[in-house]
């Protein structure tokens, strides 16, 4: 974690409600990693067989989460889909924030028209509201994780290229981009040699609390049935699949939302705490209670 | 700042060039991406020669500028072509189901706004004590809860488990024939109360507790929040606290010169949130079978009923944008600190 200094944790251990938010993020993270060997009914979880004769039974200690409408064990599902919901948001996030990045620095450097078009460009697209086109692209490119990624992250990486746009500006003035001119390196050295190092860490650290929006987002489109198709247990398409059975058997709709909603609060928690990390006023007045 | 006529007008144009981008965006969607353009136009079902015919409708054998052209004109004269579901023009079922999608939202926002507000600044005065820590775990956990998951588990719990509330409509359709209810702009509240029917006006609020809950939370806990720190903020400052000292009530502080600096950022912070409120209706609307612009393109989604999905995008993305702008206006308004 060289991005978070060491009295970050420090600063964490003081408050509960942010450690917990950190051991969330943390658990969910290793448990996407580990999701598929630690599978007790690998074959419920992937979606490949079905036993009508296990459908709906409601959650027992053998069946913790219940089961689905084809006798597949939930909770094994929503273990399996948490890999999912991890690989999709570190996608998104990760291709956005690439796109972003490139954009936001030619844009902020070279400003002119080049700079004018491409932040034009950028509010286009921020001009829909954030998750509506998503749906749009996707609608169109098909269902699928690949699908998915890409539809996200184009209605994503606009957001970062404004944050990136305003933090090289904030950079491009500085004494040493100056010395670095005046010695004459090209124009692409001093962008990415000077620049960006210089004007990284606000969008990293933004695209990296942005997590938690990235799953909530996904699944939301799974859910609407344009994102992920049957049968990935991602937890949006869980919560759609158990939507028709909902006033019989709840459990296949509460628990996959559920941890939904306690991953979501978990990353929204940590982001919290590194912005009043970050942020020495907000600081000082919590020091002098 | 006094709001003057060249800001108004600077953003009018703005508004005009951001409508045009989305028009771009949603051309490149439906006629740059897809293999075969024409069959979104008129369904996968379609015989061959109506397949021939929404090709020369839609100019696909001109180069892509001229099909642009032809796309934005159609968009203004108001061909956004026919849906495939209801079989009529998109542009109709928009009309007809914005006003439920407005009862919605803007009730959902002006309680999300008001309760947000109170339980901020609650908050906020006994900061660090036990009601705050609560106030704040709430706020948390409802700017970060799935909308489609809370809306499906309250529709269980109040209209199946226990049926205290109804769970889907936007009225009874046997009180409609049975009042001779009938709906003129369509803003079904507005409706009854001009005609004096208080048994539809009582129905249909009911039937908006549950959507309007479901979909305020993620505005109410950005409100929370916002109001939350920015008051704690103000709450340092030496004016403030030298009014303190003065012994000024803590009440008339608060009402005169915390809410000030509070109700601003607020405002703004609740612009941005619309964006996630109104996609939130697309799945709110669906789950609770209320039939607003987020059901006809939810039902669209599901059908892949592409004009209607497109048509109903569109719209809301221009209707956000609108939003924006008004939002910002009433910022300017109230902060006479910020600059444009």
């Amino acid at each position: 974690m060289g991005l978070f200094p060491r009295d970050f944790f420090k600063f964490l251990v003081k408050r509960p409600l942010y450690t917990t938010g950190f051991i969330i993020v943390v658990a969910f993270i290793i448990l996407g990693c580990i999701a598929p060997y630690i599978l007790t009914k690998p074959e419920d979880a992937w979606g490949v067989t079905y036993d009508l004769n296990k459908a709906f039974q409601p959650p027992s200690p053998e069946y913790p989460f219940g089961t689905d409408a084809y006798g597949r064990d939930m909770l094994n599902r929503v273990i399996l889909g948490s890999r999912y919901s991890l690989i999709i948001a570190v996608c998104v996030v990760g291709l956005s924030l690439i796109i972003g990045v490139i954009v936001g620095l030619v844009a902020g450097y070279l400003a002119g028209i080049i700079g004018t078009v491409l932040m034009r460009l950028t509010d286009m697209f921020l001009a829909y509201p954030p998750l509506l086109l998503a749906v749009a692209f996707a609608s169109v490119l098909g269902r699928g994780v690949l699908t998915t990624i890409i539809a996200l992250a184009i209605s994503w990486w606009p957001w970062y290229a404004r944050l990136m746009y305003v933090s090289v500006n904030s950079v491009k003035s500085a004494l040493y981009v100056e010395a670095a001119k005046v010695i004459g390196l090209s124009k692409f050295t001093i962008m990415t040699k000077y620049i960006l190092p210089n004007s990284l860490i606000p969008v990293v650290t933004q695209a990296m609390l942005d997590m938690g929006s990235a799953i909530l987002e996904a699944s939301a489109l799974s859910f609407l049935g344009v994102g992920v198709p049957p049968p990935i247990p991602e937890w949006g398409r869980l919560i759609s699949e158990g939507w028709v059975y909902v006033s019989k058997a709840y459990w296949i709709t509460f628990f996959p939302g559920l941890v939904l909603l306690v991953t979501v609060v978990g990353f929204n928690l940590l982001g919290d705490a590194v912005k009043e990390y970050m942020n020495p006023r907000l600081r000082s007045i919590v020091a002098k209670r | 700042m006094p709001i003057t006529r060249t800001y108004l007008a600077k953003r009018i144009l703005l508004l005009f060039l951001v409508a045009f981008g989305v028009l771009i965006i949603s051309f490149i969607i439906t006629r740059v991406i897809p293999a075969r353009p024409e069959l979104l136009w008129v369904g996968i079902h379609a015989r061959a020669e109506q397949i021939e015919r929404a090709r020369k409708e839609l100019h696909l054998d001109e180069p892509i500028h001229i099909q642009l052209y032809y796309y934005l004109a159609d968009f203004f004269r108001g061909n956004w072509g026919v849906s495939w579901r209801t079989r009529q023009p998109v542009i109709l079922d928009i009309i007809t189901s914005l006003p439920a999608t407005l009862e919605l939202t803007i009730t959902a926002f002006i309680l999300a706004f008001i309760i947000g507000v109170i339980l901020g600044l609650i908050a906020a005065i006994n900061y660090g004590k036990v009601i705050d820590k609560v106030i704040s775990v709430f706020s948390i956990i409802a700017a970060s809860i799935p909308v489609f998951w809370l809306g499906l588990v309250l529709q269980t719990i109040f209209s199946i488990w226990y049926p205290i509330l109804p769970g889907g409509m936007r009225v009874d359709p046997s009180l409609v024939i049975g009042t001779g209810f009938k709906p003129i702009t369509n803003f079904y509240i507005l409706d009854s109360l001009i005609q004096l029917n208080f048994p539809v006006l009582l129905d249909v609020l009911k039937r908006m507790i549950l959507p309007v809950i479901t979909l305020m939370m993620y505005p109410l806990g950005l409100t929370i929040r916002m109001t939350r720190s920015m008051a704690i903020e103000s709450l340092q400052e030496i004016y403030v606290k030298a009014l303190e000292v003065w012994g000024l009530p803590r009440s008339k502080m608060l009402y005169k010169y915390v809410l000030k600096n509070v109700i601003a950022p607020v405002i703004a912070s609740l612009g941005l949130s619309f964006g996630y409120t109104i996609t939130g209706a697309l799945m709110v609307e669906l789950i609770f079978v209320y039939p607003g612009i987020g059901y006809y393109v939810g039902m669209a989604l599901l059908s892949f009923d592409y004009p209607a999905i497109l048509g109903g995008i569109v719209f809301v993305a221009i209707i956000y944008s609108l939003v924006n702008l008004v939002v910002d206006i009433i910022h300017a308004w109230i902060d006479p600190r910020v600059k444009f």
